[in-house]
């Protein structure tokens, strides 16, 4: 009897202490698109977390005082659908407990998952949604690591526009989601204001075979064709253009190009195609935080994933360091109160630290509230399948190739 | 007006991505009763499979399609007894069975794939698909890309062979005793499950077959099924459910109907405008376009 006695109260020590362990690390929510139509995108940013968690649990964990504390991710996928990104927050804060949230790949479910957190006080940082409209309610508890896009539009056709022979005509297409959208608007806006004529702007269904529409396209003869869409999209458009034997004299889309998938799956194709990003594996920094500068982290990346990295990645690796920095500013130990989460996010704001990424500094008032005013946008090309930045000129690494070379001499 | 050419051109091409993935499966329902909903994920696995085998054989993507077909046959082959057990079945309702069933089986399909072959997008290289042919007369002009041409092409060839095949040959006969009275057809000497597994291995075999097809026109992921699914059930539905003729008109409608809305209206309201369509025509005949469908 004593025996058992004595078992039944070992037994409780341990599992009280291994709670009490279990406590001593910061447990970060991850709600990511892993599954359904933009699971290649979301996997990109998971990608982008886990390197990040992976660096600092190497080194122990993130440094508060004396003592170091592991992070440890619980992901909740969103299965691209926004409701079933809510009810995964939603999961994840109130059976998980986590302390902090990371936020999903697509604007449309980063929308979606943004009033859970605000409600429960939980600071997000969204790692890759670039949708202006992610900022519109101007959340107290969300944050993104990535410019709106808007920014990034801009400086792609500001890029395009100062090329000889000088571009006169463009035709804007957008998938129907929230993040193609609002690119499509930017890019639209950005050709109107460079004084380049718009002539046809389109959203189009997600998924949709677009070839009538090209074809139909192809009689204006458009010097420039801008496309908002992810990956597959991208793949798909390009193909389209070859196929009706069309080249424009420049080919502007987002978001996608940066990925390496894109490059593999067209081939030559992918070749002279722009696209826009914040980072490149070659964008100079320097950082004193897990990698010391772009390259090193691409070179972490390839180590542990065996795929090169690209901006969305970095975006969510970069949101990592964020809280890190802010954690450590306020001495934060696991597990966070509600006090402490709201100490956090003043925390958040205060930030401006040079990673390997670029300056992250959180904007702390007007139209993009919270988003990452410390990096500037870039204009990259595909040049023999490598991704590099063509502008603007003080950043460029490669001399812009324009015209595009027509599909059928490549 | 200058575009009707191009616009009708390009609905007749997508039309015949839609009839080569729906052909197959109106046939299967028309004898087997079953609604597959796996059948996206029949296009998702073929066209995986031609482009791994353009990746290792080096060889064009249109002369993988033989060994495609042969693999996806046996495939079927084999797994046509499962469904078969299933729709035989005396408690509850088989048919809704055998629907939840191939659904079920095509969320495994897609589950494995993500597991296996990841969530990038690929594409099939083939020769075919760097040329066009390109017409130009006053305001009017004309691009037919070679390997759409060549969709068309396929799409017509396997409308002939079924039909030769239902018509002129043994095989067919039985199929489509089975598929007027099953009991009066076994009665005569139809041997209904080796005709029900061969019908099915048809199925999926051309049915993989188009999935080559789609990755070397458009692009290869493990997402792509579901879109195709809704498709082949729309062309199924608005020709009839069962009924095989009227497949080359509904899909061609449907490619005509979206290519139009793409190009003099909207784009925005394309697939809103096609699903639209359907219920009006349903509304009108629900036995389909030329009311021979199953009601």
């Amino acid at each position: 009897m004593s025996i058992t006695r004595s078992a039944i109260f070992a037994s409780l020590v341990t599992a009280v202490a291994a709670g009490a362990l279990q406590a001593q690390e910061f447990k970060i929510g991850v709600v990511v698109e892993l599954s359904g139509d933009t699971a290649t995108g979301g996997n990109v940013a998971k990608r982008g977390y886990d390197l990040w968690a992976m660096a600092v649990n190497e080194g122990g964990g993130i440094q508060i005082g004396k003592k170091k504390y592991p992070v440890k991710l619980f992901y909740g996928d969103a299965q691209s659908n926004p409701s079933q990104g809510a009810a995964a927050a939603e999961r994840l804060i109130t059976q998980e407990h986590v302390d902090l949230m990371f936020g999903p790949y697509t604007s449309s479910v980063a929308n979606a998952v943004g009033p859970v957190v605000e409600k429960y006080k939980i600071p997000m940082i969204n790692g890759s949604a670039e949708s202006p409209k992610v900022w519109e309610p101007k959340f107290k508890f969300v944050f993104g690591s990535i410019p709106p896009v808007n920014f990034t539009g801009a400086a792609c056709i500001d890029t395009l526009a100062h090329l000889t022979p000088a571009p006169k005509t463009a035709v804007v297409f957008g998938s129907n989601d929230t993040f193609s959208s609002s690119t499509a608007n930017a890019f639209n806006s950005s050709l109107l204001k460079a004084g380049i004529k718009v002539l046809k702007f389109n959203i189009v269904p997600e998924g949709q075979d677009l070839t009538p529409l090209l074809s139909a396209m192809k009689g204006l003869r458009p010097d420039i064709i801008c496309f908002a869409g992810h990956d597959e999209e991208l793949i798909n458009l390009v193909k389209d253009l070859h196929q009706i034997d069309y080249t424009p004299k420049a080919l502007l889309m987002h978001y996608g190009v940066t990925e390496p998938a894109f490059a593999e799956a067209l081939k030559g194709d992918a070749n002279q195609v722009f696209g826009g990003a914040v980072w490149t594996e070659t964008t100079k920094t320097a950082s004193k935080i897990l990698w010391k500068d772009s390259q090193a982290y691409a070179a972490a990346s390839l180590k542990a994933f065996k795929v090169a990295a690209d901006y969305t990645q970095g975006g969510c690796s970069a949101a990592g360091i964020a809280f890190q920095v802010a954690l450590q500013k306020i001495n934060a130990v696991p597990p966070l109160s509600e006090a402490k989460r709201t100490e956090l996010v003043k925390a958040l704001e205060a930030v401006d630290v040079e990673t390997f990424y670029g300056r992250i500094k959180f904007a702390t008032e007007g139209e993009f509230f919270h988003a990452n005013a410390g990096i500037s946008s870039l204009t990259i090309q595909i040049q023999n399948g490598v991704v590099k930045s063509v502008g603007p000129a003080k950043v460029a690494e490669a001399q812009v190739l324009y015209p595009m070379t027509p599909w059928a001499q490549r | 007006m200058e575009l009707l050419p191009q616009a009708l051109v390009d609905g007749i091409m997508l039309g015949a991505i839609y009839i080569a993935i729906a052909i197959a499966f109106s046939l299967v329902f028309g004898v087997l009763h079953v609604i597959d909903f796996a059948v996206g994920e029949w296009i998702m696995l073929g066209a995986f499979a031609g482009f791994y085998l353009n990746l290792w054989a080096k060889i064009d993507p249109f002369l993988t399609l033989p060994i495609v077909f042969v693999v996806f046959c046996g495939v079927g082959y084999l797994l046509q007894p499962v469904i078969q057990r299933v729709l035989s079945g005396h408690k509850g309702n088989p048919l809704l069975m055998a629907l939840v069933f191939t659904f079920g089986l095509g969320m495994i399909f897609r589950g494995t794939a993500q597991t296996f072959f990841g969530f990038y997008s690929h594409s099939i290289p083939s020769h075919f698909s760097n040329g066009s042919f390109f017409f130009e007369k006053g305001a009017f002009f004309l691009t037919i890309s070679s390997v759409r041409l060549a969709g068309l092409i396929y799409a017509g060839l396997i409308t002939l062979i079924l039909n030769y095949l239902l018509k002129y040959t043994d095989f067919g006969l039985a199929v489509r005793a089975l598929a007027q009275n099953k009991e009066a057809a076994g009665l005569m000497g139809v041997n209904n499950r080796r005709t029900n597994k061969v019908l099915y291995a048809l199925y999926t075999g051309i049915t993989a077959m188009t999935g080559v097809l789609i990755g070397i026109i458009i692009s290869v992921n493990t997402k792509m099924g579901a879109e195709y699914s809704i498709f082949a059930f729309f062309v199924v539905v608005l020709a009839g459910m069962g009924y095989l003729a009227g497949v080359p008109a509904a899909a061609l409608l449907l490619g005509i109907i979206q290519s139009m809305f793409l190009v003099y209206l909207d784009p925005g309201w394309t697939l809103l405008a096609v699903f639209g369509i359907l219920y009006l025509i349903l509304v009108v005949s629900p036995t389909g376009l030329f009311g021979k469908g199953w009601v």
